[in-house]
């Protein structure tokens, strides 16, 4: 897969194998859906957090994770490359975001330096540790490129 | 405007007037995920803080774990974590010492 930034100001994702596209519609699949019910987890009783916002999360996370993969299943069935911008900027990251917390949550990656090497003995932690080294890239750059004014 | 300071610990209920009027404190916590450059966005976008005032803040969170970024009534506190979560930064608010 190649990722570059576009002379309009996007990032361009261009998958190449039938790995690269399983990845990009994994990032759904690598997602936590109770993020917002953790969020609400870090909240007092009093706020009432779990009836009054988690809800609204959970819908906004959702409705990232799906614009992520009906994007990539277009693109995948059209054979085009995926253009992220400013529009749909915030989707890609949030999704990519979700999924990197899930995995976060799930193998205690860490900061990358603080990687513990016992992780790699481990062949699902090994491929999502690349993964969401991908995903985090990929957030870096969208950073840089296109979500300049966020 | 007010500078990071380590959040205080979990409180008791008790509810005096001295209490009641204590602000409620914003205090975004650190996580291993968010990108430093994300977060000190977020914090501007959120809190319209300086380039700078931002930055100082999400070192703070990033190295002593926590930082106060805001403080003032339950209803607004409220509202910025609100915000936060959605941004998917970890925050929560508590009663200041």
């Amino acid at each position: 897969m190649t990722v570059g930034p576009t002379v309009a100001g996007g990032l361009k994702l261009v998958p190449e194998t039938e790995h690269d596209w399983m990845l990009l519609i994994g990032i759904a699949g690598d997602s936590d859906s109770d993020l917002a019910g953790r969020l609400a987890g870090l909240m007092d009783e009093d706020s009432m957090w779990d009836e009054i916002v988690a809800p609204e999360l959970t819908e906004e996370f959702s409705k990232q994770r799906i614009a992520v993969v009906k994007e990539v299943l277009k693109a995948r069935e059209e054979e085009e490359d995926i253009h992220i911008v400013k529009s749909n900027a915030e989707f890609w990251y949030g999704a990519l975001n979700q999924a990197r917390l899930a995995l976060e949550d799930k193998y205690k990656f860490g900061a990358s330096e603080e990687v513990d090497p016992e992780v790699f003995e481990d062949s699902s932690a090994r491929a999502a540790y690349f993964r969401n080294n991908f995903y985090s890239h990929v957030q870096g750059m969208l950073l840089q490129y296109v979500m300049i004014d966020y | 405007m007010m500078n990071a300071v380590d959040a205080p610990a979990h409180q008791t209920k008790t509810r005096s007037k001295e209490k009641t009027d204590r602000p409620w404190q914003v205090i975004v916590l650190d996580d291993p995920v968010n990108l430093m450059e994300y977060v000190s966005r977020v914090l501007i976008r959120i809190f319209g803080f300086s380039k700078e005032k931002a930055e100082e803040l999400m070192m703070a969170v990033h190295q002593r774990g926590q930082a106060v970024v805001w403080s003032g009534n339950r209803e607004k506190a409220e509202m910025y974590v609100n915000q936060l979560h959605s941004a998917q930064l970890h925050a929560t608010l508590e009663k200041a010492e």
